[in-house]
């Protein structure tokens, strides 16, 4: 045997067990969850039903057929948008136009009709996960890009705040989040009622508010009477608090690896700045921003997938009060496992989830990919 | 002399934003002390600090609500775990970073597109893929450690992170050894798993975290209180003794304290290697 077959049998020995278990572990469960989501099963496998269970989930299939053309359609008009023709001039203002019919066909023959004839579940599990990637994501990271910067001027003192910072992380969720429900408990000695009274406002339920914050908000200010919209479009004040529990998790992670992005930027493009006369705001800019990019396009991938992971902070914060309103769609999912025992029908939305996933990160990659400066 | 004062005027803004954060970072730790120290009155009144320390509480969660046994079973199970997870992950760095064979980079990628995988779609399968075993294997996998810790201790982020920093160990190395007539398996075993201390102790340390944290599959997998951890001892005393606060709080510190402490001990190595994972290489 030479020791070219020698060595790729070695790489191929030690590889194995690692493969093995995220084969068996990792890839084969979703060719599995695929199978399963094809049946009727609750303890047991019980008679193949197709496609039944993604109908009950989605919706009538011609809208979910209409949702199709009109993503295609997007994807075609922005496709045309790059070409070297439609670049400039009139073309491209016209191709502008066409975002229009695409975005029509979509909503309004597609996503309008599913939403009324698909589970209530798990459209409203998608609207909660949006909230709350809409809440977090950018918050946290601007917080932490903050928090860096002043980290990275501070001349004394930086390992102990990195290590403060950090805290919250390490922590283990189930006893942080079991202190956040303390925290922002209903009852008037709790913290965020103390708070929220000394100010002069009248205490809260927070964890077990499940109307929406911009109601609350209103209440609070005398209103009574609104438009039922302002209900349904806003996040409840139970999500928003579970909100404030997720950034202060994860800003520490975030800002000590924006600190690392950002002392990783040679010192000579700041002298470079300052000759040129840039101020600390210009050289922030101009410097700093784009060349910390990646990092914060990193922590953003993250963060998405982390808000459609997002389980159990989320399974120990929510109350009976909060209802339905800070149901993400892990946590949907594991209730049709858990309380409903319903095996099938749970794959099937597991696998919309994970469809979704795939396609969020994808146009990410897309959209944001491009803009983000990598140096030269 | 007015450079100075500026500097200082500046220096003042960094640190009071830095204190700022700190405190705000601290604060649940502080109030979890010292709600874990009062009596049941204490906590339902608006009060900060307790009159004196119930170390009572702390005796009454570890015996009577059990937490003893939840942690001992957290303890054995994030142990096998991180043990397991290091060791698997190791040996599969090594080739992915170090060695030329077909298929590599289709692999690593791969393995890297595992963590897109939401760990809600491949609970039921798991879940099946576990009982078939319980059923068959000559060991029972339900309601005991194998299914908690086996089917984590591959992870691509191990993976990821080991190969990172095996790629930058000077090739050097590998020539001297080569020439002193060492192979792979000792290469890797002698000289490169000592080079690797930093990146295994954070790979240790996130395995460990995730261990303890685990909360979903435990649920599903144990139902007994043989196996259970304390997460789920935790999450389900929460959800059944409502109003008790100040057990809650001293179960959440027996909860914190092990991986609070492993933290202490390691943090400069930690914080380095998690810096390392977000940079391009």
């Amino acid at each position: 045997m030479n020791t070219r077959t020698k060595d790729q049998m070695i790489a191929w020995g030690f590889l194995s067990p690692a493969l093995a278990i995220l084969i068996a572990f990792g890839l084969f469960p979703i060719g599995y969850a695929f199978f399963v989501s094809l049946h009727n099963w609750r303890i047991k496998k019980d008679a193949f039903i197709g496609f039944e269970h993604y109908g009950r989930a989605l919706g009538d299939g011609q809208f979910l057929l209409w949702f199709l053309i009109g993503l295609v359609a997007l994807g075609v008009v922005a496709r045309l948008r790059q070409m070297d023709a439609m670049r400039t001039g009139w073309l491209g203002w016209a191709a502008w136009f066409l975002y229009v019919p695409a975005l029509w066909i979509l909503l309004s023959w597609g996503l309008s009709g599913m939403l009324e004839t698909g589970d209530e579940r798990l459209y409203n599990g998608f609207k909660v996960t949006f909230f709350y990637a809409l809440g977090t994501i950018p918050i946290q990271l601007s917080i932490a890009l903050g928090l860096a910067y002043l980290l990275f001027k501070s001349l004394r003192g930086k390992g102990v705040f990195r290590v403060l910072f950090f805290l919250p992380y390490v922590t283990p969720v189930i006893a942080s989040a079991v202190v956040f429900r303390t925290l922002f408990s209903p009852h008037p000695s709790s913290m965020a009622n103390r708070f929220w009274e000394f100010w002069g406002f009248e205490g809260q339920r927070w964890l077990y508010e499940s109307r929406s914050i911009a109601v609350v908000i209103l209440q609070a200010v005398g209103i009574e009477s609104y438009p039922e919209w302002v209900d349904t479009a806003f996040p409840s004040l139970a999500l928003v608090s579970i909100v404030l529990y997720n950034i202060w998790v994860y800003v520490g992670y975030d800002t000590v690896i924006l600190l690392a992005g950002l002392s990783a930027i040679p010192q000579h493009y700041y002298e470079a700045a300052e000759i040129d006369g840039a101020n600390s705001w210009q050289a922030f800019r101009h410097v700093t921003l784009p060349l910390v990019s990646p990092t914060l396009f990193f922590l953003s991938m993250v963060a998405v997938i982390g808000t459609f992971k997002a389980f159990n902070h989320i399974y120990i914060l929510r109350t009976p009060g909060a209802r339905d309103s800070v149901d993400v769609l892990s946590i949907a999912i594991f209730d049709q496992i858990f309380e409903f025992h319903n095996a099938g029908y749970a794959s099937a939305m597991a696998f919309v989830l994970f469809v979704a996933i795939l396609g969020l990160t994808f146009l990410q990659n897309r959209m944001l990919g491009k803009r983000v400066f990598y140096g030269d | 002399m007015a450079t100075r004062n500026a500097l200082r005027g500046r220096a003042i803004w960094v640190y009071s934003g830095l204190v700022v954060g700190g405190l705000v970072a601290a604060f649940p730790f502080v109030w979890m002390l010292l709600a874990s120290f009062m009596t049941r009155g204490e906590t339902l009144r608006r009060v900060f600090t307790p009159e004196s320390v119930q170390w009572a509480n702390y005796y009454q969660a570890w015996k009577e609500a059990d937490f003893g046994l939840y942690f001992e079973n957290s303890l054995l199970v994030a142990v096998v775990q991180v043990l397991g997870t290091l060791f698997f992950s190791l040996l599969a760095a090594y080739p992915l970073a170090r060695m030329e064979f077909r298929g590599r980079d289709t692999i690593f990628a791969g393995i890297l597109a595992t963590l897109m995988i939401p760990e809600t779609v491949t609970m039921v399968p798991n879940f099946l893929t576990i009982t078939w075993l319980h059923r068959t294997s000559p060991f029972p996998w339900l309601n005991s450690w194998p299914s908690l810790t086996i089917p984590f201790m591959a992870s691509a982020f191990s993976i990821f992170l080991l190969r990172q920093f095996m790629r930058g160990v000077p090739n050097d190395l590998w020539e001297a050894a080569r020439i002193d007539g060492a192979g792979h398996v000792r290469f890797l075993f002698q000289i490169m798993l000592p080079l690797c201390r930093a990146p295994l102790l954070t790979v240790g340390m996130f395995t460990f975290i995730g261990s303890w944290n685990s909360l979903a599959w435990p649920l599903l997998v144990t139902n007994t209180p043989d196996w259970r951890p304390i997460s789920v001892g935790l999450q389900q005393f929460v959800s059944e003794a409502g109003a008790e606060v100040h057990l809650q709080m001293a179960g959440a510190m027996i909860a914190t304290v092990p991986v609070l402490f492993t933290y202490f001990m390691i943090q400069k190595e930690f914080t380095e290697g998690i810096s390392m994972s977000g940079l391009k290489g």
